[in-house]
């Protein structure tokens, strides 16, 4: 671990280096070096802008993912668990888990309007096919001798869900919930862009269009570090849930 | 062949008569009557019929040790299964006490070939989960289950994960899960098979005086002869296609019995070579 994270700063610090003189010798405004960015940066920190739109922005993508784990990890579980139900939407959910769901975007303005309820509807479109699909596989592959033996034990339904299917279930689920969010932070500043023009969506739109390319990519930098803050935090919550997964694949 | 052949004559397969007969002394405990059991396979529309198991019936009295060894497919882990209430019978019944086997219950309990240990649970976690189906309060559980740990030998283990224990270990964890709920009977299914030969054997030396200790009544499936013979008081022996009771013969070695001794005995060694060639002409019959 110690020699990856040594890497990776490495990596960052040359790649800094490489487009600071870059920056500078090119001297146009379409690549700003990086000491301007960072200057912008703590300008629009200290203006109150950018956390605004960035708290703006977690609202919208805390509430579309909450919902699309709520319901994709229930319905992926009813799906893994009854296979009527997985023949009934099986479907519909693997023809929507490739499908460009930017196209939906014109049909939620309709449905829902510009408001903070078609964002949140975007997010959770972009996030909940994966959480389903995840989940699902995640179920139907729980080992029938742990059921066997639980059964065996005397357990009822209720107990063969809750003691063996999810806990079994539970890697796949938080794999899923993993890739959801990553497809969240982009549902989140795809609707920012599309829909309302607000967050840091709204932000990336308003400078682009301006021709502030460091305040641009000011804010382009800050949802990288957004993306891979939330990703972290999955992986976090996962470690704590499923920790002796990770012993086993060390072994 | 005296041993083998005494115990032919003495101890043939019940008949339905003598079945009745022994339960109405309160000589058994389990009984097993006229049992027959078909799998239905569906590949591509065409349904084929597998018969698993064809009229069996067994007897076994209180506190006795029975092995079964037969060849892949004689049905002898789906005889279990019934016996545990796992999967219900097609014809005729299974009796614990009297009493009809229509589900798992409270005076069974299993040791898996596969140990099916829970690897998010700790080996103390695996133990208490038997005992948490059971509704047993938390203090208790983890009380009880660390007795049962003990019993094993694996008391210094408790907080590992399954995956960092031997298979042997493993086993001994599988065991304490079984023991903990004090079943009546211990349903075995070839739970030393994935073991190496030394571990196998010690771990059937310490079930033999677990056993004697706990007054249980085992049923112990086995491909291995040399283990049939070791531990059990009856092997039954079973043919398959469809799973038949070819024979049931007792084992008139004394206990305790001495893993290295009781190997050299000649009624041992008469005994083994006996089921060997029945179960050598079992195979030769269906090939």
């Amino acid at each position: 671990m110690k020699t990856r994270a040594g890497a990776n700063t490495l990596s960052i610090l040359i790649f800094a280096a490489l487009w600071e003189v870059a920056g500078r010798a090119l001297d146009s405004t379409l690549i700003p070096p990086l000491s301007q960015i960072a200057h912008t940066w703590v300008r629009l920190l200290m203006s109150g802008k950018l956390l605004a739109n960035l708290a703006l922005s977690l609202w919208t993508l805390a509430a579309g993912f909450f919902l699309a784990v709520v319901l994709g990890v229930t319905i992926g579980v009813l799906m893994g668990w009854f296979r009527h139900v997985e023949h009934f939407l099986d479907l519909y959910i693997n023809a929507l888990m490739s499908a460009p769901m930017t196209a939906f975007v014109p049909v939620l303005i309709l449905w829902l309007g510009l408001g903070v309820e078609s964002r949140i509807a975007v997010v959770f479109l972009f996030a909940f096919f994966v959480i389903v699909i995840n989940t699902l596989t995640g179920v139907k592959q729980v080992d029938r001798i742990w059921v066997e033996m639980a059964r065996s034990f005397g357990a009822k339904e209720r107990d063969v869900f809750f003691k063996i299917v999810l806990p079994a279930a539970m890697p796949a689920i938080m794999a899923g919930l993993h890739l959801g969010m990553g497809r969240a932070v982009k549902g989140m500043v795809t609707a920012e862009m599309l829909l309302t023009l607000t967050g840091v969506g709204g932000m990336i739109m308003q400078y682009g269009s301006a021709f502030a390319t460091d305040a641009l990519f000011a804010v382009i930098l800050t949802i990288l570090v957004l993306a891979m803050a939330t990703m972290r935090l999955v992986r976090a919550v996962d470690r704590r849930l499923t920790g002796w997964k990770a012993e086993v694949a060390v072994e | 062949m005296k041993a083998a052949s005494q115990s032919r004559t003495g101890f043939w397969l019940p008949d339905d008569e003598a079945t009745r007969l022994a339960a109405g002394k309160g000589e058994s405990m389990i009984e097993v009557r006229r049992v027959s059991k078909s799998f239905h396979k569906t590949v591509k529309h065409q349904t084929t019929e597998l018969k698993a198991l064809a009229d069996v019936s067994l007897s076994i009295r209180p506190n006795e040790f029975i092995s079964i060894i037969g060849p892949s497919g004689c049905g002898k882990t789906t005889l279990l299964k019934m016996i545990d209430g796992l999967i219900p019978c097609d014809s005729g019944e299974i009796l614990i006490n009297g009493k009809r086997v229509i589900g798992p219950g409270p005076d069974r309990a299993v040791v898996f070939q596969t140990f099916a240990l829970l690897p998010w649970r700790t080996v103390l976690g695996n133990v208490e989960f038997s005992l948490e189906l059971r509704q047993i309060p938390k203090e208790q559980r983890a009380a009880t289950a660390r007795e049962y740990l003990k019993r094993v030998g694996l008391e210094d283990f408790e907080h590992h994960y399954p995956h960092e224990l031997s298979g042997g270990m493993q086993q001994r964890a599988g065991l304490a899960r079984a023991l903990a709920v004090n079943p009546l009977i211990l349903l075995m299914d070839e739970p030393f098979g994935s073991v190496d030969a030394q571990t196998r054997q010690l771990l059937q030396e310490d079930l033999l005086a677990l056993w004697q200790r706990e007054q249980k009544t085992v049923i112990f499936i086995t491909h291995s002869m040399d283990e049939a013979v070791y531990l059990a008081d009856r092997v039954v022996v079973m043919t398959p296609r469809p799973g038949r009771i070819a024979e049931i013969l007792e084992v008139p070695l004394k206990r305790p019995r001495d893993a290295e001794a009781v190997r050299r005995d000649p009624v041992f060694v008469d005994l083994t070579n006996y089921i060997w060639a029945r179960l050598k002409r079992a195979m030769e019959n269906r090939s």
